[in-house]
């Protein structure tokens, strides 16, 4: 039984790699993406242009600007008479919100009134936006806290003004102190491209076996269908185990993305996560006739896999039952486990949770597979 | 094939041809099944996980609390935490267990309100601390916990000031309006995007099949053999996939407006015209793969990644242009779906803005009459 596996699994790796182009499209695209998705995927707002409107035109509306041009976030603050100046640059994209500062605002934060600054924001933009409303916040608020030290110490005996309360909230970011996007997105990168690659492989093999006619004759051959499913699953998991590998180095050392779990734990979690990926394009394989039709099937999975995984937004975003639905995902919990194992050093015991459901997963779709074979076969 | 175009002798006007090809194309797409699904089960299936499953405001996010002081300050902010509709709390018994909670993904964040909280916070020399640890993985969420967080804390000292009948200095208030999305949710720009995606998908994806299936099938010779001028045959093949991408857009629409409560502030005729003007370098990109790649493997693989994959990643629509470094800018405005993203964005939220719209429907030609111009030379390089 052992022999006629191994058999299957060499001719598999040979049709696998035997066209040099095909060896090349199993690394070169993958790596190119990690690269690119790399610098775009990015929710961090850098570069923004921000119109500012300023009628006040006295010391506390000057501080602001100071502050915002000191910024590193904030590129450009073009200047204009009015809002509705300022309109047109706002529709067209040319910047992302119009900072108000009315006249008056300096006289009020001097003589202690209530001081108010308006920011419009561009809604179209609205996850940039909000993130910008927060640095603006924080830089007018600044503005607003350090005149108040300014006159506290100035002044002898202040008469209404309340003790400042000795408190604070000091915010600690752990396992990504600078909150750096690349930390995030790069570990969910390496789930996200051995499950394309993973599941593509497989849906395709059978699929252009079956236009080829070459199925059929394995069918016949002495092989039991458990071991021609386990010779078309075992090939892609070496291609995921080889390519993870190449994966996690330049990951680690061309981006210096912490890795603070354990090396065994992280193959353990490629392979089983490739086992499952391989069991759903199983499915799809023996569901099809055509390499297209393969494709095509694959593609409507991959979608829905990225999408509800908490590649690109979180899981705790989604109603309920989508929620539900991602415990289904093989991506979900794959990004979990490299979350924990790149950044968190997250406990075994959390792990093998997560271990144990993709195994089930690559159990169930595997076994669906040999039944649809078989039956197929019949 | 050609059964149609073969009767035709070169006597025929060139409508005429061109009404033959037209029509066997469109026969082929209303017989296959699965272009059917491609054009209406696929992009209402995607609309509707994006418009879900896509979300970036964050909810509800599950923190833990460690109090080590008893004392009435610390109860109150612990509470103040607990009725905040942004938190769910659990509590925590001391710093290890909420630490392990951070760094075993179960919490997002953990509070810890030390001892001496209280009696800090009345004396003068020291200063009392609340420690929040945020999971920083996901830099999204942590940089809105952060918001949170100090949200509750000015509230909870403007409160405390209150209650003390002191008069707390009032800090500069920052009034925050978003304009085009009052209410900043992010599905008003996520459903725009993906019907971007959608339609890229659609526009690419299906007429790269076009020619290479023609070409694998080997069908072209026969249609070569025709009177038909290369310029039918590009706009016969495209034509029958305009107006389905047109009608599956239609759907995308109707479910965006009843269905997810979109806003349509711009013009039907608007939307129509930025539609029709983005299928021209969609279905020109499908074109140039088809007639470059001779197997259908090869062209859906081209259009995924050419087409497909920069629709989702570099044409603003989960991730701002803005912020991305000047190389990679430079790049996405080769990519037709960053100008077809801003010009929906636009029409829906904004209005007929023309200003936005004819510059992007302008570029969106001209990349479009690239991929089609291109596609004209290499049909004739085939003929020899």
């Amino acid at each position: 039984m052992l022999q006629r596996l191994l058999a299957i699994i060499r001719k598999e790796l040979i049709t696998m790699l035997r066209d040099p182009r095909a060896r090349w499209t199993l690394i070169v695209p993958p790596t190119l993406q990690l690269f690119i998705f790399s610098f775009a995927a990015t929710m961090e707002v850098k570069n923004i242009d921000l119109a500012v409107v300023d009628l006040d035109r006295g010391p506390y509306a000057a501080d602001i600007e100071q502050r915002l041009r000191g910024s590193p976030s904030f590129t450009t603050l073009p200047h204009y008479a009015s809002v509705a100046a300022a309109r047109a640059a706002f529709e067209r994209e040319r910047v992302l919100g119009i900072l108000v500062l009315q006249s008056g605002f300096s006289a009020d934060l001097a003589a202690r009134r209530p001081a108010t600054v308006q920011l419009l924001l561009d809604g179209r933009r609205s996850n940039a936006a909000q993130i910008a409303a927060q640095y603006v916040t924080l830089i007018v608020s600044a503005t607003g806290a350090n005149l108040t030290g300014v006159t506290d110490a100035g002044a002898a005996a202040p008469a209404v003004a309340a003790p400042q309360p000795h408190a604070e909230v000091v915010i600690n970011n752990w396992f990504n102190p600078n909150l750096d996007y690349r930390w995030y997105m790069l570990p969910n990168l390496v789930g996200m491209l051995s499950l394309s690659v993973a599941l593509m492989i497989t849906a395709l093999s059978v699929a252009r076996e079956r236009e080829l006619g070459t199925f059929d004759q394995t069918l016949v051959s002495p092989a039991t269908p458990i071991e021609i499913a386990l010779g078309k699953l075992l090939p892609p998991l070496l291609v995921a185990a080889v390519q993870t590998t190449l994966y996690i180095l330049i990951v680690t050392l061309l981006y210096r993305v912490p890795f603070r779990g354990n090396l065994l734990v992280f193959y353990a979690a490629v392979l089983a996560f490739a086992a499952a990926c391989a069991g759903v394009g199983l499915c799809v394989s023996s569901l099809v006739r055509t390499q297209q039709q393969a494709f095509l099937g694959a593609f409507a999975l991959l979608l829905p896999f990225s999408l509800l995984s908490g590649f690109a937004t979180p899981v705790e975003n989604m109603p309920w039952w989508l929620q539900f639905i991602t415990t289904m995902n093989p991506l979900a919990h794959m990004l979990r486990l490299m979350q924990g194992l790149f950044l968190k050093g997250a406990s075994l015991a959390s792990m093998t949770l997560e271990l144990e459901r993709l195994l089930e997963i690559a159990l169930c779709t595997t076994f669906a597979a040999v039944l649809l074979f078989r039956r197929k076969a019949a | 094939m050609g059964s149609a175009a073969g009767r035709l002798s070169p006597t025929h006007p060139w409508w005429q041809q061109l009404a033959a090809v037209m029509l066997k194309e469109a026969k082929q797409v209303v017989r296959d099944p699965s272009s059917w699904i491609i054009a209406l089960v696929l992009p209402l299936t995607f609309l509707f996980l994006f418009g879900y499953g896509i979300s970036l405001d964050t909810t509800v996010v599950k923190i833990a609390v460690v109090r080590e002081d008893d004392g009435r300050e610390a109860q109150d902010f612990a509470a103040a935490l607990v009725s905040s509709r942004w938190f769910l709390v659990v509590s925590a018994s001391d710093r290890r267990a909420g630490e392990r909670l951070l760094q075993d993904q179960t919490v997002k964040a953990v509070a810890i309100i030390p001892a001496e909280f209280g009696r800090s916070m009345h004396a003068q020399m020291t200063s009392a601390q609340v420690q929040v640890l945020v999971d920083g993985a996901e830099p999204n969420t942590a940089n809105f916990v952060h918001g949170y967080v100090n949200a509750i804390w000015s509230d909870f000292l403007a409160a405390r000031a209150r209650q003390q009948g002191t008069l707390m200095t009032p800090p500069v208030d920052v009034q925050v309006r978003y304009w085009y999305n009052a209410n900043a949710e992010s599905r008003w720009f996520l459903i725009p995007g993906s019907m971007t995606v959608i339609m890229t998908l659609l526009g690419t994806l299906l007429t790269s099949l076009v020619i290479a299936r023609e070409w694998e099938r080997g069908t072209l010779e026969a249609l070569y053999a025709t009177p038909l001028t290369r310029g039918q045959i590009i706009i016969g093949k495209t034509l029958p996939y305009f107006l389905l991408a047109m009608v599956s857009m239609l759907v995308c629409v109707l479910t965006a407006l009843l269905l997810f409560q979109l806003p349509l502030r711009g013009s039907l005729l608007a939307l129509a015209l930025v539609s029709a003007v983005f299928l021209v370098p969609a279905l020109g990109q499908g074109l140039l793969i088809s007639v470059t790649m001779k197997s259908q493997m090869a062209a859906a693989q081209l259009g995924l990644m050419t087409g497909f994959m920069p629709a989702m990643m570099l044409s603003g629509f989960l991730f701002d242009i803005h912020s991305m470094p000047p190389w990679l800018r430079a790049i996405t405005f080769a990519i037709p779906a960053r100008y077809m993203n801003i010009s929906l964005q636009t029409v829906f939220l904004a209005g007929d803005v023309w200003a936005v719209l004819l510059p992007n429907m302008l570029f969106m030609l001209a990349v479009g009459a690239v991929f089609f111009g291109l596609s004209w030379w290499r049909l004739r390089k085939r003929l020899d």
